[in-house]
């Protein structure tokens, strides 16, 4: 042979063993002429008798009907099957490495001559299933379920709240199940094939959220066929990378009949506590409206807004009274917003309001009617009468390449300065150009009711 | 001395490539990161690859991919310490060969060793 005809063999046989698709020549009968290393990589971990000589031998007990497809193939050339699917389960001699599915083409190029392509789709095979997964969950949410249980997980996995729905779904008193894993209330049972809470959150912290279902056991013996989608919670400030905060998990007792769809939508998009939108559903919404006003050349308005000496609430008066000033805050703004505003707790005692196609005097203006309104609220503390007060910020944008976080950072360094000053009080942004059309951004009454020296929270009689 | 079930580590990693192209079976020494550092003239043969062009190459990935398992790759990242035989199927020249490997690794030697025997 040539020289150049030797390097022309050699280059060609240097493609064929670092090829990324397995390979391999058969005859009628499966014996294999040729073959690349890919193959007999894929090939070896379900070869029972360890030697890939033979292919309908050795992928005979997981795909027999490929000797049937090719005896079945009677054209004299041509594609017998393009992407087949071979359930190989190997599992075992190589661990989590082996390949799970194969896909395999097929081509007759004679009467005895055929070529095989095979390819590892372990991995698309996974994703189509989980995506087949949450199809089928949200398509049942429509039928055939009445009640949702919802745990809420700190982010170790420890359950720090649980609905009424939740103890009477898994037979544990709500009280309970504080501060215990989430698998103490909800054990599958021995022998099941369903995820353990452990390696569903694990999962959910990777991809976000993990659905699995299985029979469940509660303390009394009875079994229930349980749905459980574990989704994670995270600070997703559009940061890299993302931190999560805790997780929300859904139970649901399959069995039952009934439907509530809206209930488990309500459940994963707003705050436990206050009913306001939460953080995460928050950012979905803010950035497709910052989209849409971008696009349609409107202005979005963002007030940052968070209540005056909380700390001393909570301190001072309980936590439970903390919570009812939050929930009193919620109600109160939620009552004087429009239907297309967003309200949201971003965490602890801040809230954001997002108010798409309003420009800075309008944000003004609604930020002073909350402001008037949650100081009007009066919450009762034991005896006494607590008020509270909220201090505010607002930022508008009309420019489509600022970003919801640059946006939000505005309105909260603006709450700060209104903190400065003495809470209680809204700060515009007086840079802000473009509101609307002579309008140039007023203190309205600001700082004629500024009352300076008076602390946010105030006892009556 | 040299034969192939007997030849020590020692022995191979002190041999001159000129003794190691006149082995009957084929060598191959791969560094700690896997890439090819030894590749005697009988696997060359075998293989029908050039020493030159597999020298220096990453074995496991762009050579030997059916080798990439838990029967050969993964023995060298979990025993320090090996000197076993075993039956396996490679595919020289793309036809699938039955042979016999014998895979050799020790802490006191720098190379890990594949040895490749055709079973006649």
């Amino acid at each position: 042979m040539s020289a150049e005809l030797e390097d022309q063999v050699t280059e060609l046989l240097q493609f064929l063993y670092a090829c990324p698709v397995g390979l391999a020549e058969l005859s009628a009968d499966g014996t294999i002429g040729m073959v690349n290393p890919l193959a007999v990589k894929l090939l070896l971990p379900i070869a029972s008798d360890g030697l890939v000589t033979n292919f309908f031998q050795v992928v005979g007990s997981y795909a027999p009907e490929l000797r049937h497809i090719i005896t079945a193939f009677e054209a004299p050339y041509g594609t017998v099957c393009e992407g087949h699917r071979i359930f190989v389960h190997a599992g075992g001699k190589n661990g989590v490495a082996d390949p799970l599915v194969l896909a395999c083409t097929l081509v007759k190029l004679d009467a005895r001559r055929f070529i095989a392509t095979l390819t590892d789709i372990s991995k698309q095979m996974l994703q189509e299933r989980r995506l087949k997964q949450a199809e089928t969950w949200f398509a049942t949410l429509l039928d055939s379920v009445n009640d949702f249980a919802v745990v809420s997980l700190d982010r170790h996995g420890i359950i720090n709240g649980a609905n009424a729905a939740a103890a009477k779904q898994t037979g544990f008193n709500q009280d309970a199940m504080m501060n215990c894993p989430l698998d103490t209330l909800d054990t599958p049972e021995n022998g099941s094939a369903s995820y353990s809470a452990h390696e569903q959150i694990a999962i959910a912290q990777r991809d976000g959220w993990h659905l699995d279902e299985g029979w469940r056991k509660r303390p009394s013996g009875e079994r229930y066929w349980c749905q459980r989608l574990v989704a994670a919670r995270s600070e997703d400030d559009g940061s890299h990378p993302r931190v999560i905060s805790g997780y929300t998990v859904v139970l649901r007792d399959v069995t039952k009949n009934g439907s509530d769809s809206v209930k488990l939508k309500e459940m994963l998009t707003t705050d436990h506590l206050t009913g306001a939108c939460n953080r995460a559903h928050f950012f979905e919404v803010a950035e497709r409206q910052r989209l849409r006003c971008s696009l349609q050349g409107q202005p979005l308005a963002v007030i940052a807004m968070d209540i005056d000496h909380f700390k001393q609430v909570n301190d001072g008066h309980g936590h439970a009274t903390g919570d009812a000033a939050l929930k009193a805050v919620a109600i109160t703004c939620k009552a004087l917003l429009r239907t297309n505003d967003t309200f949201a707790r971003l965490g602890g005692e801040e809230f954001v309001v997002l108010l798409p196609s309003t420009d800075m005097a309008a944000a003004v203006k609604l930020a002073e009617r909350l402001r008037t309104a949650i100081g009007a609220v009066s919450l009762h503390a034991g005896d006494k009468l607590l008020r509270i007060t909220a201090s505010f910020g607002c930022s508008v944008t009309t420019n489509p390449s600022m970003t919801l976080t640059e946006l939000l950072a505005a309105a909260d360094t603006l709450l700060y300065v209104a903190k400065r000053k003495g809470r209680n009080r809204v700060e515009p942004d007086n840079c802000v150009s473009g509101g609307t059309p002579g309008g140039k951004v007023t203190r309205f009454a600001v700082a004629a009711e500024n009352q300076s020296g008076k602390v946010g929270i105030g006892i009556c009689e | 001395m040299h034969g192939f079930a007997e030849v020590s580590l020692a022995t191979l990693s002190s041999s001159t490539s000129d003794t190691l192209d006149h082995l009957p079976y084929g060598v191959i020494g791969l560094s700690s990161d896997g890439l090819v550092e030894i590749y005697n003239a009988t696997e060359s043969k075998l293989a029908g690859l050039p020493a030159e062009r597999v020298l220096g190459g990453n074995f496991f990935n762009n050579i030997a991919q059916c080798m990439n398992n838990f029967m050969v790759a993964q023995r060298f990242l979990d025993e320090p310490e090996i000197d076993a035989t075993i039956d396996f199927v490679l595919t020289l020249r793309m036809r699938p060969t039955p042979v016999k490997l014998r895979l050799l690794q020790s802490k006191a030697v720098a190379w890990h060793f594949i040895l490749i025997q055709r079973t006649l």
